[in-house]
């Protein structure tokens, strides 16, 4: 049997597409995740205290999602609850996180395809410096007003250290707070001006292919409120393609409700609700947010709604809906740092225990879920619940769509290598986290 | 230009997220491959190779054979790339077994028995050590290592001061609640070994009240030494700042999360390799 075997790039991690062809049909289409480092297993026996500063080196892009994921975990293990100043500090973070995921997302992993290049880094290809040039040095921009968020609330912005069993181990000062609200109000018309031109062109660039991916109905999950998102995580809940909310739970229920099985091709699993295909991400909180409760933010969504409905479901929304949150993130983030962040307590004491904790987060990609169980202050079983796994079978349902297209009894039009790609970003997936 | 590439073999992408924060080379440097944020299938003929993560698998090996052939210099960065990093933990023994059978895969990459450190594969020019190096370390190493200046220990970057008075009597860590800020976290009772830490990422996290996890490795001091030098060298720390019972010092950095970092210049030890020398090290 013919297959078509399409290496993938800007992406996080390592994966590959895989399509098989029989007679002119598209029999299959696989999404193989080809990297795997173990931590579910080399964990165990880890000092569950540990695991804030061990797990976010699952992921180098999702590393604030894991630290505040663990510290749930362990918080939720040990019955403790943190002061409110914590809270928002862990929000901060968690709000800096999107601005650097979907500004990264955005500008530097999909841009190109909406441009036509290979990079939005000078290349060695023809006339693409200025554009590049252009776009580069802001996208940078932005991207850097999240990850000094991450800095300012986390203390380091790839493998963040402050959150803490307990709470934080700082607050913020009010100059470094001011000083940082001052750099977001800077990004953030930046960050409009880019979303509006990407908004542009992904208008063309659907105009120009004809499509907007998979427009099939589908089930979606998130675990955020439907206004005024908290990233740091709410009750779960899925929603299904007529729009109804059809289930609702904690995290420590999600093995209820969620099928989780893996196969002899990936590295990565898969999970579906009622056997039904799901998406989470960035799309998953659009179709439920009724509204952002920032101004600059309800503007946009208001005008996604308009343009293509509520639940929409064609994946290439995946992207503008990312927009959406980088916008609302700079804002909200924006009027938190207004307010005093060190003034109060930032952390309480408490007492080790053994038992099993739950951590869950609304994750660039969706929620994500710590599970431990402890005893003798080790860890003896360690579950990641990934939101790229959320979206496999999502991301291969799409991909057939794809294949179905451009191939025929007759050729394989190679625009389907491109469409690959467009389809697999739309998903943002991160190999590293899906595989860990 | 100079032309430069980044090979990203098992890791977690967080060197490339920081080099990302480091645009100064944009003017210097043309990237010419990286896949995180480039499409381009195969490394070209370049000047600096910039390899992070660790040889895991097979096709890591394959990659790096290949990617190393084509570059006049390579450098090696993070602590996955020098030494296994984090997926070293897999390593012990019974855990191995554990997940090399749940790690069958048709057509993937297979795992290679151990995780390999960059430098068992390809001659490495020049050692990038952090998790992640930070953007400025990035810079440092693509525009001129020679100039760039730092103390010789987390500890001397780090601004808190160290109280003659105040003397835990154990390793209290976050149990105790609030992190007092300013002073020493020795003092407060966290293990924290920024003394021996090799400076040059100006202690954030320390600054920030995190105690120091050894993520740079072992200053200049003790880098060509056997790791039993800097484990006894922090243990003196301890025993002249803390009423801390040595016992428990000993037992504390054994712990997997310093276990990562702390050895990742030692683990040459046994296979008759001589230590990296440290003028390579950044």
């Amino acid at each position: 049997m013919p297959t078509l075997t399409f290496p993938l790039s800007r992406i996080e991690g390592h994966a590959q597409v895989v399509i098989e062809v029989r007679a002119g049909k598209v029999v299959s289409a696989r999404f193989e995740a080809m990297e795997f480092r173990g931590f579910e297993y080399f964990v165990q026996g880890a000092p569950a205290e540990q695991m804030p500063v061990i797990t976010p080196r699952i992921c180098g892009v999702c590393s604030t999602a894991h630290h505040v994921a663990a510290v749930k975990a362990l918080e939720d293990a040990y019955g403790i609850t943190p002061p409110p100043l914590a809270l928002k500090i862990r929000e901060l973070l968690l709000l800096g996180q999107i601005v650097q995921n979907q500004a990264t997302s955005l500008f530097i992993f999909t841009m190109p395809d909406r441009l036509g290049l290979a990079s939005i880094f000078p290349l060695a290809e023809e006339g693409s410096e200025q554009v590049n040039a252009k776009i580069a040095m802001r996208a940078l921009r932005v991207r850097k007003a999240g990850t000094d968020l991450i800095t300012t609330a986390g203390g380091q912005f790839i493998h963040p250290v402050k959150a803490v069993v307990g709470g934080v181990t700082s607050g913020v000062g009010p100059e470094q707070a001011a000083a940082m609200g001052a750099e977001l109000a800077e990004a953030l018309p930046i960050a409009c001006e880019l979303f509006d031109y990407y908004w542009e062109m992904s208008m063309a660039m659907g105009e120009r292919i004809g499509t907007w991916g998979d427009d099939a109905p589908a089930c979606y999950i998130a675990a955020v409120a439907d206004c005024r998102p908290n990233y740091y995580g709410d009750v779960i809940r899925v929603m299904c393609p007529a729009g109804i909310v059809r289930a609702r739970f904690p995290a420590r229920d999600f093995r209820a409700h969620l099928t989780y099985q893996e196969t002899d091709y990936s590295y990565a699993g898969q999970t579906s609700y009622e056997g039904e295909v799901m998406r989470a991400n960035s799309l998953a909180r659009a179709n439920m947010a009724h509204c952002m409760g920032t101004p600059l933010a309800d503007e946009y969504l208001e005008r996604f709604h308009e343009a293509f409905g509520q639940p929409a479901h064609a994946i290439m929304l995946f992207d503008l809906a990312r927009g959406i949150e980088l916008v609302y993130a700079l804002e909200r983030a924006m009027e938190i740092l207004a307010e005093p962040l060190d003034r109060e307590d930032t952390a309480i004491p408490y007492t080790p225990r053994d038992g099993e904790g739950y951590g869950l987060v609304e994750a660039p990609r969706g929620p994500l879920i710590h599970h431990y169980r402890i005893e003798k202050g080790l860890i003896a079983e360690a579950k990641f619940i990934i939101p790229t796994v959320h979206n496999t079978l999502a991301i291969e349902r799409a991909l057939r769509v794809a294949a179905r297209r451009y191939v025929t009894a007759e050729r394989v039009d190679m625009e389907l290598e491109r469409a690959v790609g467009r389809v697999v970003r739309a998903f943002d997936p991160c190999i590293a986290c899906a595989t860990h | 230009m100079i032309r430069f590439a980044v090979l990203q073999l098992s890791g977690c992408a967080g060197c490339e997220v920081s080099l990302l924060n480091a645009e100064a080379w944009l003017d210097r440097y043309r990237l010419v491959y990286m896949p995180l944020v480039v499409s381009a299938y195969d490394v070209p003929e370049v000047d600096v190779l910039l390899v992070s993560g660790g040889v895991r698998t097979d096709e890591d090996l394959y990659n790096l054979r290949r990617a190393g052939e084509r570059a006049r210099q390579v450098v090696a960065v993070g602590t996955c790339a020098i030494s296994g990093g984090v997926a070293n933990l897999g390593d012990r023994d019974e855990v191995r077994e554990l997940f090399l059978a749940a790690a069958e895969r048709r057509h993937l990459p297979r795992l290679l028995p151990k995780v390999r450190p960059v430098d068992s594969v390809v001659t490495v020019d020049r050692y990038l050590p952090g998790c992640p190096p930070t953007p400025e370390l990035f810079m440092a190493v693509l525009l001129d290592p020679s100039d760039f200046k730092a103390s010789k220990t987390v500890c001397q970057e780090c601004g808190r001061k160290k109280l003659k008075d105040m003397r835990p009597t154990g390793l209290i860590g976050f149990q105790r609640g609030e992190v007092l800020p300013d002073i020493c976290l020795i003092n407060q009772g966290y293990l924290c070994v920024g003394s021996s830490t090799r400076g040059g990422c100006r202690a954030p996290c320390t600054r920030a009240g995190h105690p120091c996890v050894g993520c740079r490795g072992p200053s200049d001091a003790f880098i060509e030494k056997a790791s039993s030098k800097w484990l006894t060298s922090i243990q003196r720390v301890f025993a002249a700042m803390t009423d801390i019972p040595a016992e428990e010092i000993q037992a504390a950095l054994r712990s997997p999360q310093l276990a990562l970092f702390l050895f990742q210049f030692a683990d040459y030890a046994g296979t008759g390799r001589p230590p990296r020398p440290k003028e390579k090290v950044l």
